[in-house]
């Protein structure tokens, strides 16, 4: 129940798949300037690049490539591939028997913020509310999410509220809060589902109810902006409602909804909302998604779904979703929810999914490329590909056994972390 | 009492169990890596049971005739694993008795329900397929943690034919919590004990009223515990009977143990210091900064039932006092070990609101598969899985390793064990093939 209430986010998108190719324009209009805007990396431009040699490589965008090389300099890599030859003023460091995955993200956590600071309860719907306003870099949660090989995460608000506020997407690793910032608009959270019963709504009706008339409120709130703009901004201008604003962003494209849903019922009537409302939505924890899998399918909505590593224990049908979802062609990512699970255990999810059936290679993408897509991000981060931030994870062993240790982490080209000097 | 019942039982089983044909009473399996934890490994191994015990274990050893072969080549054999601490079978509301802060009295075997959801499951046979498919074959439940003193834990096996079949010891420990856990239960009441203050000082009140009424001779002298029969037999001041004390006496007398739930080292300090006061057995559970208090642990013999390695990010609002956990780190069984402390793992499993049955114990060998990664050698790992709980449970006399005279339970693991891959792949239970995973 502590479960039900702390994580619920919502990510609205529109449903790409199922979408025609302006709808997708427009998203890309979107992430570009983001990925712009975010100041590109701490530059403490590299003088010279760097070049990992001789470790079996995942790269989440193609086959391992084994004993294989990636050069990268200024935070991007720059080639990669098993006949390489490092350039030849590169600082080499030979990784032979080491495994090398992409940095991993993480779709769905609350990392950056006091746990105090996630859930503005009184307010019942507080779509105004943004994660960026309580964000620390100094946070002890960002560090075990690069020791974990986590470097990028769609953090947010909590799931205690019907909407709890905006997410971002973020570096684990770097420079300022500011610095970090992959893309500004990471997705407004709507937690589906029973509330506390001090305030309504309580039942999952009034919830969805209540829902439905905050998207009409703001798709009133915009006429009236519009009429105003189109009458040549007679009189005084409509007063501006910040999270009608937040709403009115999610209509127009320009954000998506996160939901926090676990129960089929709900799934099916937060798409339902999207479908009314025409906005692009995924669905997090998804704890009942493997029972309607195919109309999450027919909707083409993302899932981004549990286990939460052996933290919850869960039935088969639900540790098997990324499975289900694979099969239905649903793109899926697994989440940590940190602080519920510490973001370092994305790769125990990984091999969970592989324990209840997935393949490998799905599973590396459900902790790379997938969430890096579902979040709109993929074209900075994701997989290890020429002209991609190098966000590079060093492993001792097996991607996927959390025997394996992480034993060197890149962000943005830089080592965030290295094991080696450590203690015991 | 297995008798006629049981072999009914059984008869019903044969048809279900797939691919198993009879029932055999013996059976050896063959050709696997044999790890008896007690010994060391035995490539090509053989490991015959026979009326529910093991009888023969080694590289060549003389098959029965008329026993079922099992192959197992290429596979690996490890006696069943316990987890040493679990909420399994207890509903939430049942975990907690919170209106009393100490109810030695109160039995956790009076709350176990192993047989399913509410409202569904199949009839007959007890199996807990989410535990049996991870291996584990047994298990302490315990109350819950909410309260200071919740009561008396039991030792379960995780399949049998009848519900009494399951049970290993019982009562097998008295279930105590330290720290911000209690105290905050009781803060959100508004009522004592609202500070760790006023939990030690309750609980020791409660052990000095026991020890008192221990002197006074009140009550059955030692005896079976829990048996309801021997009341009579009381010592010669024996009064009106007093189940807490009684429990209590069984605790000051040494017949069970103390598990005392404490996380932070000043925690596990206050556990130390009342049970020399007291003079009881005590056994640390969850030890999250254990690792700073290592070497006094290992000097003074006290084993620690460990808490989930990958529990350092647990959420605050799980944790009601995040300063329990001050000293969190995932090498903690690494350091432990090498100090010579006596660890144990352990999944605290419990119901997670809706979302499950508290089976998390099935993942109790990826769990420990941490403490591989940062150092501890194998063996020592997978004794903590076995040998190490049986012996703080008191229950390797029967559970724990593959040995002569002791319960068949044997699990066949498709793989390493260790691996985040690995299913059990046959789990025998008092012999009989109480799982099976076709690949």
């Amino acid at each position: 129940m502590r479960f039900t209430r702390r994580k619920v986010k919502l990510t609205l998108r529109k449903p790409r798949r199922a979408r025609s190719g302006p709808a997708i324009a427009a998203i890309a209009a979107i992430v570009a300037p983001a990925a712009i805007a975010a100041p590109a990396a701490p530059v403490t431009a590299q003088a010279a690049p760097v070049a990992l040699v001789g470790a079996r490589i995942h790269t989440a965008a193609g086959p391992a490539i084994e004993a294989g090389t990636i050069v990268f300099q200024d935070g991007v890599i720059t080639a990669l591939g098993a006949d390489i030859s490092p350039p030849g003023d590169a600082d080499v460091v030979d990784l032979s028997g080491m495994v090398i995955m992409p940095g991993m993200l993480d779709n769905h956590s609350h990392i950056g913020a006091d746990s105090r600071d996630l859930n503005e309860f009184p307010t019942r719907f507080g779509p105004q509310h943004r994660i960026r306003d309580v964000l620390s870099p100094d946070d002890d949660f960002w560090k075990g999410a690069v020791k974990g090989g986590v470097t990028t995460v769609v953090t947010g608000p909590g799931s205690g509220e019907v909407s709890s506020g905006q997410a971002i997407v973020i570096k684990t690793w770097g420079g300022s809060i500011d610095d970090r910032i992959v893309k500004e608009r990471g997705g407004l959270k709507i937690a589906m589902g029973r509330k506390r019963p001090d305030q309504s709504p309580t039942t999952s009706m009034a919830v969805t109810a209540l829902l439905r008339a905050k998207f009409i409120e703001a798709q009133e709130y915009q006429a009236k902006r519009d009429a105003w703009e189109e009458g040549g901004r007679e009189g005084p201008a409509p007063p501006r409602d910040l999270g009608m604003e937040a709403l009115v962003r999610v209509l127009n494209g320009e954000d998506r909804i996160r939901s926090h849903v676990h129960s089929a019922h709900d799934i099916l009537s937060i798409i339902r909302l999207s479908q009314e409302f025409d906005f692009h939505l995924t669905i997090h924890h998804s704890t009942e998604a493997y029972k309607v899998a195919d109309d999450i399918a027919a909707a083409g909505i993302d899932v981004v779904g549990l286990p939460l590593f052996t933290r919850v224990a869960l039935s088969d049908e639900v540790m098997a979703t990324g499975t289900v979802m694979n099969e239905k062609g649903v793109r899926f990512a697994f989440h940590t929810d940190d602080p519920v699970v510490g973001s370092k255990w994305q790769r125990g999810n990984a091999g969970l999914g592989i324990r209840y059936g997935m393949t490998e290679q799905d599973a590396l993408e459900a902790v790379t490329i997938n969430p890096a897509a579902i979040a709109g991000v993929e074209a900075r981060v994701g997989s290890l590909e020429p002209g991609k931030d190098a966000d590079i994870v060093v492993l001792s062993g097996t991607w996927y056994e959390v025997s394996s240790l992480v034993t060197r982490v890149y962000v943005d080209g830089q080592l965030a972390y290295d094991r080696e000097g450590e203690g015991p | 009492m297995i008798g006629a019942a049981r072999g009914a039982v059984l008869g019903a089983v044969a048809i279900c169990v797939a691919g198993a044909a009879v029932q055999a009473q013996t059976v050896a399996l063959t050709g696997g890596l044999v790890l008896p934890i007690s010994s060391g490994p035995i490539e090509g191994g053989t490991v015959v049971m026979v009326d529910g015990r093991i009888a023969a274990v080694g590289a060549d050893v003389a098959i029965p005739a008329g026993a079922e072969v099992v192959d197992v080549t290429g596979r690996v054999v490890l006696p069943g694993i316990i987890d040493a601490m679990s909420y399994y079978g207890v509903a939430g509301e049942d975990m907690n008795e919170v209106p009393n802060p100490l109810t030695p009295e109160l039995r956790i075997i009076e709350a176990f329900a192993p047989f399913g959801t509410f409202g569904s499951g199949d009839a007959g046979e007890i199996r807990v397929r989410e535990l049996l498919q991870g291996g584990v074959t047994a298990m302490y439940v315990g109350p819950g943690d909410a309260t200071v003193l919740g009561g008396q834990g039991a030792v379960v096996k995780t399949a049998g034919a009848r519900f009494g079949d399951l049970i290993v010891r019982e009562p097998a420990a008295i279930d105590i919590t330290l720290g911000g856990r209690p105290a905050s239960t009781y803060r959100d009441m508004s009522r004592s004990p609202s500070t760790r203050m006023a939990v030690v000082s309750q609980l020791r009140e409660l052990l000095v009223r026991a020890r008192e009424w221990v002197e006074s001779g009140a009550g059955p002298q030692g005896g079976d515990a829990g048996d309801e029969g021997e009341a009579g037999a009381g010592g010669e001041n024996a009064g009106p009977r007093n189940l807490g004390m009684e429990a209590m006496a069984r605790l000051l007398r040494g017949e069970v143990p103390a598990r005392v739930q404490a996380n932070a080292t000043r925690d596990i300090r206050v556990a130390i210091e009342l049970a020399e006061e007291f003079g009881f057995e005590l056994v640390i559970d969850g030890g999250a900064g254990a690792h700073q208090m290592r070497d006094e642990l290992a000097d003074r013999g006290i084993p620690v039932v460990l808490g989930p390695l990958s529990h350092p990010y647990i959420s605050g609002e799980e944790i009601p006092d995040p300063g329990d956990y001050g000293g969190v780190d995932e090498r903690n069984a690494v350091w432990l070990n090498e100090a010579g402390v006596h660890i144990s793992f352990a999944s605290f499993s419990r119901s997670f609101g809706t979302f499950g049955a508290g089976v998390a114990g099935q993942w109790l060998l990826i769990d420990a598969s941490i403490a591989l990664g940062h150092g501890m050698n194998r063996a020592d790992v997978l004794r903590a899985l076995t040998l190490s709980p049986a012996e703080v449970l008191g229950v390797s006399d029967r559970l724990g390793s593959l040995e002569v005279g002791k319960d068949a339970d044997v699990v066949v693991f498709d793989g390493d064990p260790l691996s985040i891959r690995t299913w059990a792949s046959r789990v025998y239970v008092g012999g009989r093939l109480v799982h099976e995973r076709q690949d």
